[in-house]
């Protein structure tokens, strides 16, 4: 299981939870994205930074399933959200403390991941050319 | 990114945002004393704006869709966009100091420089120059001539920079219409192509009002969520014309123009089309998302918040993306609060509309 600390790549994604599922929508791609099962509980996790290891313990606390289960679950989806650019090397983060568990644990249920391009036409057809100040004093020709 | 220029050293620690927004707001005094002005108050959901134009030709062609909100002079403006073009008033803009986006074939790129205080947005397309002043709530809007602007492309023109003042009063530009009954409304959404302007359109013309078909001004008010009218026009492909039975008499062919929306399309008054129904503000208590489907009996079906949120939230936070808030916490506050459908749309007109109603009526 990967070491690394991740957490959400606020820069470029903002993202809402609505009946147990997150909407994620990356402004860098023009992609959407919806997260069920337990991958709100990852997501969660990653608002304050957090290592698969941990991300899996956390979630063993809340749900009736062995380790393995939950580790394979966990690992699967950080290397999707990773892939999508939607969470990021926590490099200098230590973690926030894990939300509590609820008293009594339920049923595991995989993380489910779906991503959504049928918005990318807007981010295509109508690019956005950011220019910084570091970028800047290009004189127009 | 893209066409982004390389870094040169700056000699100052002035933002070259601020600089190029103080001589745009000098060129436009300008364009004032050479060609005489005119000031209109209009009022877009319960925010006053006020549109300063420099001669007549901006004026001409940016204000009819949103002369319906006009105010007259009461209470005091939160935003003034001071607009200006060359053609007419002999000011040009100042020179951007950066290299524009190229104009690519089928593409409108928009170049934009974004900080805390400002933001210059610059159109491939339309040459259109964009100064916000996030500060003082004010912007400086430029063309070099309306003559070269598509004609179904004027009242989108100011769209851009009232969402980026709009969006810090609150209120939020979202892409979507609205129709309803007695005041009370379904917010219609869905991508560009699901069947919004012609359910919208096609509702108003049986009858029901219509706050706008693409575009509304979204107020999370604590009563419930309101949405406001922006433009009293609306697009029509030929294709949705046919259907909803608009023929050459309301619509000469010649109206259908492609421009960078990449489909020939006709901008129209609602006033033509389904004369008295425009309201300026409907309550929102359902979200409606169409999709076409040429059904015999259109199909209404309950679906998940989290699905509407995902039928109404991307293409709005994708066509307004900034550095500044998103409006996607507004979007999901609205999902959570009202019952959300998936509408599969019939050719007949009149019963899409009558679903509409039940909708809005709470008989679904």
């Amino acid at each position: 299981m990967s070491e690394a600390r991740l957490r959400i790549n606020s820069e470029s994604v903002v993202h809402e939870t609505i009946e147990g599922e997150v909407i994620v929508i990356d402004l860098s791609s023009g992609s959407y994205f919806s997260l069920s099962g337990s991958a709100p509980d990852v997501w969660e996790l990653l608002a304050g930074g957090v290592t698969a290891a941990e991300a899996a313990a956390a979630l063993e606390a809340r749900y009736e399933a062995d380790s393995e289960t939950i580790g394979t679950g966990v690992e699967e989806l950080l290397g999707k959200l990773v892939e999508a650019r939607l969470v990021v090397e926590d490099a200098n983060g230590n973690g926030a403390p894990a939300p509590a568990a609820p008293a009594g644990r339920t049923a595991f249920e995989q993380p489910a991941f779906e991503r959504y391009t049928d918005m990318q036409d807007y981010f295509l057809l109508d690019p956005i050319h950011e220019v910084s100040p570091e970028g800047w004093p290009k004189p127009a020709e | 990114m893209g066409d982004a220029a390389p870094a040169i050293a700056t000699s100052s620690e002035v933002d070259p945002g601020l600089v190029f927004l103080g001589e745009a707001e000098r060129a436009f005094e300008r364009a004032h004393e050479r060609a005489g002005g005119h000031l209109d108050a209009i009022e877009i959901a319960g925010v006053r704006v006020d549109l300063a134009f420099a001669g007549e030709a901006m004026r001409a062609a940016l204000l009819p869709p949103l002369e319906h909100l006009a105010c007259g002079d009461r209470g005091e403006a939160a935003i003034r966009i001071s607009v200006f073009d060359s053609a007419s008033t002999g000011v040009g803009a100042p020179d951007l100091p950066w290299r524009p986006p190229r104009v690519e074939p089928g593409k409108s790129p928009v170049a934009r420089y974004e900080t805390e205080e400002c933001c210059l947005l610059a159109s491939a397309a339309t040459g259109s120059l964009a100064a916000v002043d996030f500060r003082r709530g004010t912007a400086v809007f430029h063309l070099d001539d309306t003559a070269a602007l598509p004609a179904n492309e004027r009242a989108a023109q100011l769209r851009e920079t009232l969402h980026l003042l709009l969006s810090r009063h609150d209120r939020w530009l979202t892409h979507a219409g609205a129709v309803g009954r007695d005041g009370r409304g379904a917010l219609v959404v869905g991508r560009g192509g699901s069947g919004k302007s012609t359910l919208c359109l096609g509702s108003a013309r049986a009858g029901m009002e219509i706050a706008a078909d693409d575009y509304v001004a979204l107020e999370p008010a604590a009563a419930g969520p309101v949405a406001h009218a922006l433009l009293s026009t609306v697009k029509l492909t030929e294709e949705s014309a046919a259907l909803l039975g608009i023929g050459p008499d309301l619509v000469a062919p010649g109206e259908f123009v492609v421009s960078s929306e990449r489909v020939a399309k006709a901008e129209v008054p609602v006033e033509r089309l389904a004369p008295g129904r425009i309201r300026t503000s409907l309550e929102i208590v359902a979200l409606v998302a169409p999709k076409i489907a040429g059904l015999r009996k259109p199909r209404l079906e309950r679906i998940s918040g989290a699905r509407g949120l995902r039928s109404l939230a991307p293409s709005t936070v994708m066509q307004t993306r900034t550095r500044g808030p998103s409006a996607l916490p507004a979007l999901a506050r609205l999902a959570r609060a009202v019952p959300c459908y998936e509408l599969e749309l019939s050719t007949d007109v009149g019963a899409n509309a009558e679903a509409v109603a039940r909708v809005v009526g709470g008989d679904a």
